[in-house]
């Protein structure tokens, strides 16, 4: 049988991409099964072999046997050398090296040898991508990337409209015009870059961020491209995505004469922003880079601001990030700014460059076809959640709140995840130059919804009557539907400003009932936001069938974000209108 | 958004002469007349245009806008496109449909199906999708019309290949086509890597 022409270039290009380094992890690897327990993956899976860490380089290993080095030439037989023959032989790889690792490189860690089994994981990725074989999210995310800028595809002008709102909130609630966010401000100290997350679902850690920097009186700016400090070629493989990425962030820098450009807390963004970026670009990056928690944590010991942590009352644990712990050695300055601003911290065991991941690493998030296994293996750090006891998981990794979000959703976890930014804005001490009067806040939430239709989809009586009156109470008007055909007809008849669309109903599931109004000419541009916590949300995110929700919020709900959100929701559409 | 951002963000193509912001290349590279026509190179989001007819999509073979610039179009412009789309269900690689623009500020929109990842015969067949797309463009009586960096970026065309496909085709095609209404073809790019390329193809023309 003649081999199919993806194979051949996959095969071609493994030759391309073989360096001292990956042959070096190739050839070292002496089977001694010592890597096996410390993959997730392995511990969720103790009966299926094809999860081992070394099983998995096998299937790398064999074509580089068969095709570049001497003894698959000599003795094919003997080194298990094997060629992938037929595009479902590339399938079958990408499902292993896509569905069964997060490259998160623990086994690395527990290699004698030195195998570092997630750098050729990337690599054997980078070799599918390259033929066009690679799971629907990551082309969907990667091509956002590349074109738009930002892998959730939040447009220049929604990103825009969207720091500027946060300004706006913030200004209003320190009462101070300096506390307004810059965008594109030159000769600065500071250029701060985000996770589109921050922007699409997430505000709150841009107006947090914002206040600290305003609390320390930095001299900084947002850039209004340039921004997207994330880089999904990190978890394509694909390196010139990943040059192209970095190289936006520090023409960025360079263009507005920043010193220094600050990340947000991500872990693989700072592994790619700050470290391997300026390889992949090959770039002369000639300002300083630093993570955000370096940065708070200096303006605390430089008494910049001043932090209560009396302020965050609850039990905390941390989660250490793949890329931010164990691939790049931040572990100390995360638990010192933690232990600056709670007093209820509770380590996590194992930790540090040894913790386990969050199990959504490695792009895992936007694989939804994977969900399952995922979510199996995520027993193991639902495990190690459980047993520290705190009711909150902090984590310097945007990546990390979703994985850990779902998972602690899965195995039914009481506890919360926030980052650090949130405990540390929370517990800043600031003098307000005038104190807005609680009636004044009052009045401007009433209006925030006044005059706005809402339609409240939920099966749950319970979960309708509190988001209605929360609503009601900010004087929106309230319709309510049970399932999901009774909301698409009310959706015709009142055209509400605003969908709250539950995902979990039985009958037609909340996940259907949304692309049908994405597919419906009357009905898609309605602005929906869905309530959930199932890891369906993901596919509609990542994958995205039909154009993505404005918003989603968790359950359970909180009635301060639930009004943020929606609010933002239609304070953008009031601005587009 | 503020004024300011707006002004970088739609500039019109005649406001874009005077921006410093550097989005507006008229060095003498940057710029080629072939027989009293413009071919020149922009950096710019292609779906905010101001001023050409139309612009190209890297389509697929569903017609799906789908993620990236499909993002963009299909937020921008509004459900009316894909709607247009959906109505012509598949296409071919090479081939080429013209839909409306939606609330953008272009007037059509050229959906092309390039080839994409390595597979057999890409300049080949790079080269017909730039020449279909020329050839609709004229069916359409089009005078202005953008054309993205065809299959560099995600479809992982290597963007030398890219850049010579294109300038070469854009100025046969030109050349051959006396009657073709095109005045001005943009290649509008998105990253300020992508100039170099172009710059070169450009300037190596006679
Ligand atoms: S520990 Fe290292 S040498 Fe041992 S099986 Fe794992 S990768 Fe191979
Ligand atoms: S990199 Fe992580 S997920 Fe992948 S095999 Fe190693 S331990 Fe398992």
């Amino acid at each position: 049988m003649e081999r199919s022409y993806k194979a051949q270039k996959v095969i071609d290009r493994l030759g391309q991409k073989l360096n001292r380094q990956v042959v070096g992890s190739l050839v070292a690897c002496v089977h001694c099964g010592n890597c096996t327990d410390s993959c997730h993956y392995v511990l969720a899976n103790p009966d299926d072999p094809t999860y081992a860490p070394a099983w998995k380089g096998d299937r790398l290993r064999k074509i580089f046997k068969k095709h570049f080095d001497w003894t698959g030439r000599v003795v094919p037989w003997w080194v298990g050398a094997k060629s992938p023959e037929t595009d479902a032989d590339l399938e079958e790889l990408k499902d292993i090296v896509f569905g069964k690792c997060t490259n998160c490189r623990r086994c690395t860690m527990n290699c004698p040898m030195g195998v570092d089994f997630a750098t050729f994981n990337r690599l054997t990725r980078g070799l599918l991508v390259h033929v066009g074989i690679m799971p629907e999210g990551v082309a969907v995310v990667s091509k956002d990337q590349w074109e738009l800028g930002n892998q959730m595809g939040v447009l220049k002008e929604d990103y825009i409209d969207t720091v500027e709102w946060m300004s706006d909130e913030l200004v209003d609630e320190v009462g101070d015009d300096k506390a307004a966010i810059p965008i594109d401000k030159s000769d600065v100290e500071v250029m701060y870059t985000i996770n589109p997350r921050e922007a699409k679902y997430d505000p709150r850690t841009i107006s947090d961020a914002a206040k600290i920097f305003w609390a320390a009186g930095e001299s900084y700016t947002m850039p209004s491209e340039g921004w997207d400090m994330t880089n999904f070629g990190l978890f394509s493989g694909d390196d010139e995505l990943g040059g192209t990425v970095s190289r936006r962030v520090y023409e960025k820098a360079q263009a507005l004469r920043a010193k220094k450009v600050v990340i947000s807390e991500c872990g693989h963004g700072y592994r790619s922003t700050l470290c391997e970026g300026a390889n992949w670009a090959q770039f002369d990056v000639d300002f300083v880079m630093e993570s955000s928690v370096q940065t708070m944590l200096r303006y605390i010991k430089e008494g910049k601001i001043k932090v209560d942590k009396s302020l965050n009352i609850s039990s905390y644990t941390y989660h250490d990030s793949c890329n931010f712990a164990r691939s790049c050695g931040m572990t100390e300055e995360p638990r010192e700014l933690l232990n600056l601003v709670v007093s209820d911290f509770r380590e996590m065991y194992p930790n540090r460059a040894e913790n386990y991941c969050c199990t959504g690493g490695g792009g895992a998030m936007s694989m939804t076809e994977y969900t399952p296994q995922r979510l199996k293996s995520a027993r193991v750090k639902a495990d190690q959640l459980k047993a520290t006891g705190a009711k909150v998981v902090v984590t310097s990794c945007h990546n990390c709140v979703d994985g850990l979000t779902d998972l602690i959703k899965h195995y039914g976890l009481d506890m919360e995840v926030t980052q650090l930014v949130n405990l540390v804005a929370n517990s800043l001490l600031v003098e307000k130059a005038a104190e807005v009067p609680e009636a004044e806040h009052a009045v401007s939430t009433t209006l925030a919804f006044a005059g706005r239709t809402i339609l409240v989809v939920d099966d749950e009586a319970d979960a309708r009557r509190f988001i209605a009156t929360v609503l009601e109470d900010n004087g929106a008007t309230v319709l309510q539907a049970v399932d999901g055909d009774e909301a698409l007809q009310m959706m015709r008849d009142k055209k509400p400003d605003l969908v709250t669309l539950d995902l979990s109903m039985p009958g037609k599931d909340g996940g259907r009932v949304f692309e049908e109004i994405r597919n419906d000419s009357e009905l898609s541009g309605a602005r929906v936001c869905i309530i959930t916590g199932k890891p369906e949300l993901r596919r509609l995110i990542y994958e995205r069938p039909v154009r993505e929700p404005e918003g989603y919020i968790n359950k359970p709900i909180q009635e301060d974000v639930l009004v943020s959100n929606l609010r933002r929701i239609l304070e953008l559409t009031n601005k587009a209108a | 958004m503020t004024a300011s951002h707006l002004v970088t963000l739609v500039p019109s193509l005649n406001d874009a002469r005077q921006h410093s912001w550097g989005a507006f290349m008229c060095a003498e590279n940057r710029e080629k007349k072939v027989n009293g026509r413009t071919i020149r190179l922009l950096q710019h989001d292609i779906t905010l245009l101001e001023g050409v007819d139309a612009f190209v999509f890297y389509a697929q073979h569903d017609l799906r806008l789908g993620s990236g610039w499909g993002n963009a179009i299909m937020s921008r412009g509004g459900p009316s496109i894909q709607k247009e789309l959906d109505a012509l269900g598949r296409i071919e690689t090479c081939q080429v449909v013209v839909t409306g623009a939606g609330e953008l500020k272009a007037k059509h929109i050229l959906h092309a199906v390039g080839p994409r990842f390595q597979e057999a015969n890409l300049e080949a067949k790079l080269k017909k999708t730039v020449s279909e797309v020329l050839a609709q463009a004229d069916k359409a009586g089009l005078e202005s019309l953008a054309i993205p960096p065809m299959g560099y970026g995600f479809y992982g065309v290597p963007l030398p290949m890219t850049a010579k496909v294109m300038v070469d085709t854009i100025k046969e095609h030109l050349e051959s086509h006396k009657d073709s209404k095109l005045k001005d073809v943009v290649i509008c790019l998105n990253d300020k890597r992508e100039i170099a390329p172009f710059e070169s193809r450009l300037s190596a023309l006679n």
